[in-house]
């Protein structure tokens, strides 16, 4: 293959994966009353209805709420895993290891089924949010653990050592040396699942509370009927905020987010 | 200044133990080496000093105390790592600050006890640099003072010099050295590199295989090795076997007397250091042992020769430059009777 | 506690809430499927009391559900083999080449997987449809005259699920050619080796880790794909866990849904340990 044909292969394949989302983007801004090309004029007139509809308004406060809380979980419980996971070697660590991007290898739609069935068998049942946090946060622990245990990689064991022989106890050791020196792991572990959380879709439809929607789930349940350019509003909206997420992580923060 | 004894140390990860029933006694302000290959059980003995690896049996006493079951960051030591393991994400300062922080120390005493500390690892105006930003030299120095500063009973240091150039760990020896007589705190210093443990120490103890082979003056480790296995790890050695007859054993080399309890017909092997052995151009009237030399190697400051007497038996010499002999040039022997030491009977 | 026995434990607890969630709510909630595919029907209830057989053998013997089972594994198939075809130049590209595309084509391989699947299979329905963006701007240059049926049928849900699942395939296979020492491929052309046959004998087979990871990643994504086939096949096409999914929300078939669920989960196994027996590289340890 010549060069110049590679790279516009390549580009071609760019167009492709970006196409889906740049038409979105695209048909929030058609002043018609429905998805018409080419569109009737550019207008924020769909921006206008979606702000003023209740309902997606109450997804998206569900939709963060329930981000922030899976990830502040999974948060937390992802670090320790990693910790504990680069500090050992052998058949133990390749068994973590693989116990822990289990439910990034699994299917999400059987793990939504098996969950649903869970929280009916022990008697929570789906009245409550539970079930659907426990779902996100196993969602998205895997990419918590990927990014903490990459920057873990970096991490010198002796340094904690050397904090140990200078008389620092274990909470100390954590938190003046460990935690900043792998601080951008466990920040960009959690925006990532805070990203990935917002747009869960199958676990949240399977284990949904009656009346509390989150926003992929409310966008579906509208594009099941409605056909206005008020969803290609939602999605912007969802793509924008997210797109502020990455940029401030990666710019501001100066981050590498690790996905594998 | 602390007197650290070492009791009947053992420890055992479930195969075999790696270090095995050890017991030194180290006295106060004295600089100790550790010295073995690796696996020897140096750096697992260190460990157990430090509180990193706990004790299978046996005790750890600080001036009688036995720490064995205090935990690393109350043991009160000073330790300095093979790759110094300075804090990346702390300036020079924080990184010194960071043990007398743990102390509860005031911020003036601590600013105080830096500049002094900075001053004697010649390091002052570096402050506020961070450890990325230093060479390896002064990484080295900035770990020393962070393990000094804060006064610790001991000083624990595992192969602090493995990762500098030849240059700069002959510096880092005699640096290292002077700091030490200066504060005159008891150090434990490991190391697999004989030259390192002999400038250094004023005691070498030297492990194989989990046990100590000996322990003693760098002199007495040199010229009195214990056994053929000390006797070869330090230094060049020529291994000469005999049979001791009448208090005499003879050798290719010549005939040497032994003092000692060796009965009469028992095997014994002696150990010569090549530098003991005097070179001689072949000249009538001169006494000493005919030999061919095979190949020399000119370092110099010295000179090594492999050399092969005429029943075959190999001999390595060192010499100064003064006299060259050429490859397959005949020369004299000289190996004086009082050099030989001997290892004991072979098995 | 004595000090020893606090070092042992400490680590432990670090691994502890994470082992507790997974064996909770991942390893049991797994085996209770397959204890409800053998539960009786309910009445008016999910599932009822004693054990049977009966929803397994109500599934093998509708050949409907066979069909559609057939249907998944294909669109499976297809999907994964369209994703390799299209995606390897690309992970070349990212691992090897030397234009300043590459730090930019990162970013687009990964920026698909910030956008919300929802949103995405939007996207395609906007695309596709037959008054969508593709057919009216063919129409419009006078290509064809009636919309080409692009929705609503299984190449439609193939187009969507290669665009979702691309990135997966993009990004091992990417990783597994930056894990290949280029001085190899420049000793098989000091070798004699042509620039192509260099790639052909050392590049391509060492890169089969990465292959063989993102097919079987694409290829149980794409079984287990809920949203996409949904929103693009609509009510006409359906694969297997469109309907597994309806019948468990809509219809409350527990027991039923779950011996679905369990015989597509299972076939995609079988296909996955098939594709890794073809593929096993002796040279790896």
């Amino acid at each position: 293959m010549s060069k110049p044909f590679f790279t516009v292969y390549c580009l071609v394949i760019y167009a492709f994966l970006l196409a889906p989302i740049l038409v979105v983007v695209g048909a929030s801004f058609n002043a018609g009353a429905f998805l018409t090309f080419p569109p009737q004029g550019l207008s924020f007139r769909w921006y206008g209805v979606f702000f003023n509809n209740e309902v997606f308004m109450r997804a998206i406060r569900t939709s963060l709420w329930i981000a922030a809380v899976t990830t502040v979980i999974s948060g937390i419980i992802g670090t320790m895993a990693a910790i504990f996971y680069v500090q050992h070697s052998g058949k133990l660590k390749e068994t973590v290891r693989i116990a822990m991007l289990a439910p990034l290898l699994l299917p999400e739609v059987l793990t939504a089924i098996s969950l649903l069935f869970f929280v009916y068998s022990i008697g929570v049942g789906t009245q409550t949010m539970v079930g659907m946090i426990v779902g996100h946060v196993l969602i998205t622990l895997p990419f918590v653990f990927i990014n903490v245990s990459a920057s873990m990689e970096s991490y010198d064991p002796a340094w904690s050592m050397a904090a140990q022989s200078l008389g620092a106890g274990r909470f100390t050791r954590f938190r003046r040396i460990m935690l900043p020196l792998i601080k951008p792991g466990v920040i960009g572990g959690c925006l990532f699942a805070f990203i990935i959380s917002f747009d869960i879709f199958t676990i949240s439809f399977m284990l949904k509370n009656v009346g509390t929607s989150t926003l992929p789930i409310q966008l579906f349940d509208y594009l099941r009927t409605n056909f206005t350019p008020e969803a290609a509003a939602v999605s912007t909206c969802s793509i924008v905020l997210t797109l502020v997420v990455v940029v401030v992580s990666e710019k501001v923060l100066g981050l590498r987010i690790h996905r594998f | 200044m602390t007197e650290v004894s070492i009791e009947q140390l053992t420890k055992d990860y479930g195969q075999g133990p790696a270090v095995d029933g050890i017991s030194v006694r180290i006295a106060e302000g004295e600089f100790i080496s550790l010295l073995g290959p690796s696996g020897c059980g140096k750096t697992t003995t260190l460990k157990m000093i430090a509180g990193f690896e706990d004790a299978t049996r046996g005790a750890i006493r600080f001036d009688g105390r036995d720490v064995v079951h205090v935990p690393v960051e109350k043991r009160d030591i000073g330790m300095v790592f093979q790759n110094y393991a300075l804090f990346p994400h702390m300036t020079v300062e924080r990184n010194l600050a960071f043990g007398l922080e743990m102390r509860k120390i005031p911020k003036t005493e601590i600013r105080d006890r830096i500049a002094k500390v900075l001053d004697m690892v010649q390091l002052t105006g570096y402050a506020e640099r961070y450890p990325r930003q230093l060479s390896g030299g002064q990484q080295q120095r900035v770990a020393l003072a962070r393990a000094l500063v804060i006064e610790p009973k001991i000083l624990l240091l595992d192969e602090p010099l493995a990762n500098l150039d030849a240059k700069l760990r002959e510096e880092m020896r005699v640096f290292i050295r002077d700091l030490q007589r200066r504060v005159g705190i008891t150090t434990v210093y490991v190391t697999h590199d004989q030259a390192e443990a002999m400038t250094m120490s004023d005691r070498v103890v030297v492990m194989f295989g989990g046990r100590i082979a000996q322990i003693g003056a760098p002199s007495d480790i040199y010229e009195r090795p214990a056994n053929l296995e000390v006797a070869e790890f330090v230094g060049q050695v020529n291994i000469v076997r005999g049979k001791v007859v009448n208090s005499i054993v003879s050798t290719p080399l010549g005939d040497v007397p032994v003092v000692g309890h060796y009965a009469d017909g028992a095997d014994i092997t002696l150990a010569l250091r090549p530098e003991a052995v005097e070179l001689l151009p072949v000249t009538a009237g001169v006494a000493g042992v005919p030999a061919k030399v095979l190949s020399s190697y000119y370092s110099g400051s010295l000179v090594d020769y492999r050399l092969e007497l005429a029943n075959g038996t190999i001999v390595n010499v060192q010499t100064f430059p003064r006299t060259r002999f050429r490859d397959g040039e005949t020369v004299l022997v000289h190996a004086p009777a009082d050099r030989f030491w001997p290892l004991g009977s072979v098995a | 506690m004595s000090a020893v026995a606090g070092k042992r434990l400490g680590p432990l607890l670090l691994i502890a809430p994470a082992a507790i969630l997974l064996t909770a709510f991942l390893v049991l909630p797994y085996l209770n499927i397959v204890l409800m595919s053998f539960r009786m029907p309910g009445q008016g209830t999910p599932y009822g009391p004693g054990l049977t057989l009966a929803n397994y053998g109500k599934f093998f013997s509708d050949i409907f559900y066979i069909q559609q089972v057939v249907n998944t594994l294909w669109i499976g198939f297809v999907t994964t083999f369209a994703c390799l075809v299209l995606g390897y130049p690309v992970a070349w590209q990212l691992a090897r080449g030397t234009s300043s595309l590459r730090a930019l084509g990162y970013g687009l391989v990964l920026s698909p997987l910030l956008v919300g699947i929802v949103i995405r299979s939007y996207g395609w329905t906007i695309l596709l449809g037959n008054n969508g963006l593709i057919n009216r701007t063919l129409m419009g240059w006078g290509l064809i005259d009636g919309p080409l049926p692009l929705m609503y049928n299984a190449l439609g849900i193939i187009i969507a699920l290669v665009h979702v699942f691309l990135p997966f395939m993009i990004l091992p296979i990417m990783s597994a050619i930056q894990g290949i020492d280029p001085s190899l491929e420049a000793a098989a052309r000091s070798l004699g080796a042509s620039k192509l046959t260099a790639f052909r004998r050392i590049t391509l087979p060492l890169s089969l880790p990465g292959i063989q990871a993102g097919c079987i990643l694409v290829f149980v994504l794409s079984l287990s794909a809920y949203v996409t086939p949904s929103l693009i096949g609509g009510l006409r096409v359906k694969t297997m866990a469109v309907t597994v999914v309806d019948a468990l929300i809509d219809t409350f078939q527990w027991p039923f849904g779950s011996a679905m669920a369990l015989v597509l989960s299972v076939t995609g196994a079988i296909f996955v340990v098939l594709f890794g027996r073809l593929t096993v590289m002796k040279w790896k340890a």
